[in-house]
């Protein structure tokens, strides 16, 4: 078994540092705040910079500009500035939406979308969640008809990340009036700028926007600005949900490390003697590690084809759950200072493990609960039966 | 990236399965386990003729010569089968530690080893249970007179050959004795894990030149290397049978039918399924990264060992803990295998060092001196 990174990846993890090095993370500007899964702060500086380097079109095909890059490139890009503490917010996203518009998209969809994505200016919010429609998905609501060279979008989206600060959604709605539940779903791009969209910020209890509610009222979105052919937006969903997980969470594992290494720093400096703390970080450690394995067995199978849901969902339980314990130690290392946020007199290491204290809460939440996790490596994983379903 | 099993790999694991699937059945184990002095001697003919005690024994000394990583794979399905016996003190640490020190005595032990003809058991704890260089503080002198005593000393009743871990005027010196030697008695202690542990005393117990292991104050090269095998082969084997209790686990959530559906359709035992798989795949997949890690020489190999020991007993007993409270009553039976595997998990995250040592090499390693 190899674990290591080949030659190739090893001289781009350095390009990547050296890139680091002379571009310090905190020299980009913010223009969103840090959700805390570990790909910072949304910067479209940053993201720009990142265009670039033709850093965000790795694995594309050439056909489409692209570098034709093996996964494992993205794998150590992400890790890399996520061990940095780089403001890479939206950069999962992109990968997403441009792999699915890579596979599934029309011709004018590339040709117009594309060629932002690999700049670093077209960025993207997911339009999944509604009021109504949590955990329970297919009870969405959103709709559209099409109306000669366009679809007629109404509906309300809930939760969607920056949709505020990012250019356009991935939208899911109901194009066949007449389906219910999983049929008739499609997924559509919609511009933010379109006639009819209206944007709201949801503040957060961190005191900060980063959810948004997005009211839909006859927005009208260019017909072929659809994934694939009408319908076919649950499948697709469900084939990216495995890939999703695993982008939206393998930078968590480095970032913990990061995390682990500014408590040490703490520890370090103001409680040397604290058996208990020393061993609680040791341990911390070692789960750390282990949820660094377990991305990269699924990152293997991803990479391969194969089937990855029990590990990329166990991974996304392990990250989320551990994320949240990693920051309460934090909290309880930092003693009456744990409160303190950026900023305050007095803080400790710059008031950052409040912030992904507070974050924390959510990621147990965003992307499929954890209990949704637990319940498809149940019956997808292991086997088990569903739960009858009540009507 | 190359996460495959090899095809060695994936032919040893098959073979061993169903070998072990006649041979080493539940009852079998449990029988052993009932035994105060219980040793599978046939069962250790049958794996000598399949060639797995020589393992990690060279061709010229009548072994294949395969990897850790081999090994690892036969140990994975060990722990699935809880096989029963000295394994891995006498298969992995002691074939490991024989294989660097060279001489004429550890060729002619580790020849043994391979035809299952001889068992090689360790010598190392002493009172306060640590496994450190420096609590290892028996005093040997070369030639000399031993006396003192050792603790937890595995299958100390069907080993011939002992390796001793002490200290000299040099620093820290190990010994291989033949367990007939003048002077070394054996006192069985009696564990709730089915395994066969012995107070080992040597009283006034002549030691030879011939008897050192390694160069008197370099023991630890010796020994050192043989124990991050002896603690990979540990997290392997409660991987595999942590694998066993969740299949076990689901098999019974399937089929168990109550209220009219099977248990396996609500939640609550669902997710608890869910949580099993979760601690099963981390701690087989760090394991399998640890032993990565140190085939490949890199410099953080010790470190990533240290992890899958502490992940890997931590989560493997978590499965087992969980395991009973989802198998229910059945499970709290001695005729029910999951107590073999749990009492198998415990007993291998005690042995090769427990928790507080293997958090002692994190804790430096993070920067915590």
């Amino acid at each position: 078994m190899d674990f290591g990174r080949s030659p190739d990846e090893a001289a781009f993890a350095e390009e990547v540092r050296a890139f680091l090095r002379a571009h310090p993370a905190d020299s980009f500007p913010v223009d969103g705040t840090d959700a805390g899964y570990g790909s910072g702060a949304h910067s479209r500086a940053f993201m720009r910079a990142l265009g670039e380097r033709g850093w965000l079109s790795l694995t594309w095909p050439r056909a489409h500009g692209g570098q034709e890059r093996p996964m494992g490139f993205v794998l150590v890009l992400l890790e890399e500035l996520a061990a940095a503490g780089a403001p890479f917010g939206p950069l999962s996203g992109c990968l997403q939406v441009s792999e699915s518009i890579i596979r599934h998209g029309s011709a004018t969809l590339q040709r117009e979308i594309l060629p932002g994505v690999a700049r670093g200016e077209a960025t993207f919010w997911q339009g999944y969640s509604e009021p109504g429609a949590g955990s329970d998905l297919l009870a969405l609501e959103t709709r559209a008809r099409l109306e000669g060279e366009h679809w007629v979008l109404d509906g309300r989206k809930i939760w969607s990340s920056h949709a505020g600060i990012a250019t356009h959604g991935t939208v899911l709605a109901r194009t066949d009036p007449a389906s219910t539940r999983h049929r008739g779903l499609s997924m559509l791009m919609v511009d933010n700028r379109l006639p009819g969209m209206d944007v709201r910020p949801i503040r957060s209890l961190t005191g900060q926007v980063y959810h948004y509610e997005v009211f839909m009222d006859g927005v009208r979105v260019p017909r072929e600005y659809i994934m694939g052919r009408p319908g076919e937006g649950f499948a697709q969903l469900l084939r990216g949900l495995d890939t999703d997980r695993f982008w939206g969470r393998l930078y968590k594992a480095p970032f913990l490390r990061r995390l682990l290494g500014l408590l040490v720093e703490h520890v370090r400096a103001e409680r040397p003697h604290d058996a208990v703390a020393r061993h609680r970080l040791a341990q911390a450690a070692a789960e750390i590690a282990a949820l660094r394995a377990l991305f990269h067995r699924a990152a293997w199978l991803i990479e391969r084809g194969e089937t990855a849901t029990g590990p990329v969902s166990a991974a996304k339980l392990m990250a989320d759950e551990l994320g949240q314990r990693v920051c309460a130690l934090g909290m309880e290392l930092l003693g009456p200072y744990a409160a303190l946020r950026a900023g305050s007199p007095e803080a400790r290491l710059r008031g950052e493990i409040e912030h992904q204290y507070q974050t924390s809460w959510g990621h147990t939440l965003a992307g499929g609960t954890s209990e949704i996790q637990r319940t498809t490596i149940a019956v997808r994983a292991l086997g088990l039966p569903a739960e009858p379903r009540v009507r | 990236m190359d996460l495959a099993f090899s095809p060695a790999q994936t032919l040893l694991q098959q073979s061993a399965r169903t070998f072990l699937r006649q041979r080493c059945p539940p009852e079998r184990v449990q029988a052993l386990a009932l035994d105060p002095l219980g040793f599978a001697a046939d069962l250790w003919k049958e794996i000598a003729v399949l060639g797995w005690p020589g393992l990690l024994i060279a061709p010229e000394h009548g072994g294949s010569g395969a990897s850790l990583g081999e090994a690892l794979a036969l140990m994975e399905e060990l722990g699935r089968a809880c096989f029963p016996g000295p394994f891995v003190p006498s298969a992995i640490v002691a074939a490991t530690a024989l294989g660097r020190a060279g001489g004429r005595r550890a060729q002619d032990v580790l020849a043994g080893l391979a035809g299952g003809a001889r068992i090689c058991t360790l010598a190392l704890l002493e009172t306060p249970g640590r496994l450190a260089p420096e609590a290892m503080t028996l005093p040997v002198a070369v030639p000399g007179r031993l006396t003192g005593r050792k603790l937890f000393v595995p299958d100390a009743h069907a080993a011939t050959d002992v390796i001793v871990a002490g200290r000299g005027a040099a620093g820290p010196t190990a010994l291989l004795l033949p367990m007939d030697r003048p002077g070394l008695t054996v006192r069985p202690l009696d564990s709730m894990t089915g395994d066969k542990l012995f107070a080992l005393s040597f009283a006034d117990v002549a030691v030879g030149p011939d008897d050192l292991l390694a160069v008197p104050g370099e023991a630890w090269t010796v020994l050192g290397p043989a124990l991050r095998a002896g603690t990979l082969a540990r997290c392997a084997e409660m991987a595999g049978a942590a694998q066993r209790v969740l299949e076990l686990c689901v098999e019974h959530a399937r089929v168990r039918v109550q209220g009219g559906r099977p248990i396996g359709s609500h939640q609550a035992i669902q997710h608890a399924c869910a949580d099993l798989y979760r601690d099963v795949e981390s701690a087989r997949w760090l394991t399998w990264e640890a032993e990565w890690a140190l085939a490949a020489g890199r410099p953080d190999a010790d470190t990533t060992v240290a992890a899958a020991k502490v992940h890997g007993a931590e989560a493997a007993l978590r499965v087992a803990r969980r395991g009973h409270q989802i198998m229910g009553a059945i499970g709290y039976s001695e005729e029910h295998p999951v107590h073999l595997l749990h009492k198998r998990i415990l007993a291998a995250s005690l042995d090769m060092g427990d928790a507080p040592l293997h958090l002692e090499t994190l804790a430096r390693a993070i920067g915590l001196g």
